[in-house]
């Protein structure tokens, strides 16, 4: 029987190198790409008859968009507005990525630590960036907690500090962890099944369960992984 | 479904997980990670695909599906805006028609009272005025009929000094005869009529 995390290795479907760098378009990409098409068709076809009173795509659509832009007016305010796109497409690219997952057979790029990471210390770097930019060197009390007596710097500030650097490491390993987990446990019990012959009926029945209680994991890890990127977004723009 | 029994069961399947994962490294004990992500060879191909395609899904909503989608729920705010202001007009108006309404039926009532009033004092005088002239009229002829009355009196007394005209005694004397006749079977005279009719006279007062 092959391994339950077999299914996360790669395959090279057209071989690409630059100057010895691998770059080669892989399963991982390909559904990537499968992702932007989809995305992109979704919001653009469903949006298509912009109807005053919206079917059941365009609501779909206009839900997702509503949600996002409450999130930055909630979470970061009026000056979240600029950075609304960049949060759309990042929370509709994961979540999209973890829902296609769950189509059998297909890759889920998001159970990848190195994708997850990329984006979150992208994330982590620009908010840092726009941080200083807005703030300058006063941009670095936001290690300092309001209204911490003098003698608890020196333990309070570096708490502050190391759970700043943390947060691109916190938030990849979140939906990286979850997805892989989550992936991991529908193949055992998959596994089981094939293993048990007629009592295999059991796992199936756990899988069909496992399988809705999945759905939900990706479209609430990639509420979380948004929410926390507006939160950061938000300590950029207003230090606490 | 029990919750507790998902957990349990999670928990065994990780634990099967773990180890299943110790065998393969145990089976195979040969070079590279036993985790697929933990292949650093596939770093650099993820990354690039990641950067692309984000940056071209970005794109992709940034200058195609957000303002679409901006533009329709503007045009929807405008639009239910534009209707609740349109309302609130028709509302005013609704208003002020029903306050002329009420205006106009107030005037209406008192005018019509007024025309029952104007109709109740014409009547009242019209027939304030025929009976005064039927009173008059009434009051004329009981003077005249006094007036015959008592000129027949004296009249008839001045020609005869009898109370009843002969006419009239001779009519009595037919009828007393014939219905004391029939009456009790007696033979009066005219005689006895005429003394009966005599003493009833004076009998009766004048």
């Amino acid at each position: 029987m092959a391994s339950p995390v077999d299914q996360f290795k790669l395959k090279t479907l057209v071989p690409f190198e630059v100057g010895g760098v691998d770059l080669a378009y892989t399963t991982s990409s390909l559904w990537m790409t499968i992702t932007v098409v989809a995305v992109t068709l979704f919001l653009t076809l469903s949006m298509r008859g912009g109807r005053l009173v919206p079917g059941r795509w365009q609501s779909l659509a206009e839900l997702s968009y509503e949600f996002i832009a409450n999130m930055i007016r909630e979470n970061v305010g009026a000056e979240g507005r600029k950075y609304f796109p960049f949060i759309f497409t990042l929370f509709m690219f994961i979540l999209m990525g973890n829902l296609l997952g769950m189509i059998p057979y297909s890759y889920t790029f998001t159970s990848q630590i190195v994708v997850t990471f990329a984006i979150a210390i992208t994330i982590f770097l620009g908010v840092t960036v726009i941080g200083i930019v807005l703030h300058g060197f006063h941009f670095f009390t936001l290690f300092v907690p309001p209204g911490m007596p003098i003698v608890l710097a020196p333990l309070l500030i570096p708490i502050e500090v190391i759970s700043y650097f943390v947060r691109p490491v916190s938030l990849s390993v979140r939906l990286f962890a979850n997805m892989m987990a989550g992936h991991t446990m529908m193949k055992v019990f998959a596994g089981f099944t094939a293993a048990l012959g007629i009592l295999g009926i059991a796992p199936i029945l756990l899988l069909v369960a496992l399988t809705g209680f999945e759905i939900m994991v990706a479209v609430l890890q990639a509420y979380v992984f948004t929410v926390l990127t507006c939160l950061y977004l938000n300590d950029a723009i207003h230090l606490h | 479904m029990n919750i507790r029994r998902v957990s349990s069961v999670a928990a065994t399947a990780f634990l099967a997980l773990v180890l299943l994962g110790h065998g393969a490294t145990a089976a195979s004990s040969s070079s590279g990670p036993k985790l697929p992500q933990l292949d650093l060879a596939t770093y650099s191909s993820q990354v690039f695909w990641l950067v692309i395609s984000f940056v071209v899904l970005y794109f992709l909503l940034a200058k195609l599906a957000m303002p679409r989608i901006a533009e329709v729920l503007e045009e929807r705010q405008e639009r239910i805006e534009d209707d609740l202001d349109k309302a609130e007009t028709l509302k005013k108006e609704a208003y002020q028609v029903r306050i002329e309404y009420e205006k106009a039926l107030s005037a209406a009532r008192e005018k019509a009272q007024d025309a029952t009033r104007h109709a109740q004092e014409e009547i009242a005088k019209q027939s304030a005025e025929v009976e005064s002239a039927a009173q008059v009229k009434v009051t004329v002829m009981l003077e005249e009929a006094e007036k015959r009355i008592a000129a027949s009196k004296t009249g008839a007394e001045g020609t005869s000094g009898d109370p009843i005209s002969s006419l009239e005694r001779s009519v009595a004397q037919v009828v007393v005869a014939n219905a004391v006749q029939k009456l009790i079977g007696v033979d009066v005279t005219a005689a006895d009529i005429d003394a009966a009719i005599a003493a009833t006279l004076e009998e009766r007062p004048q």
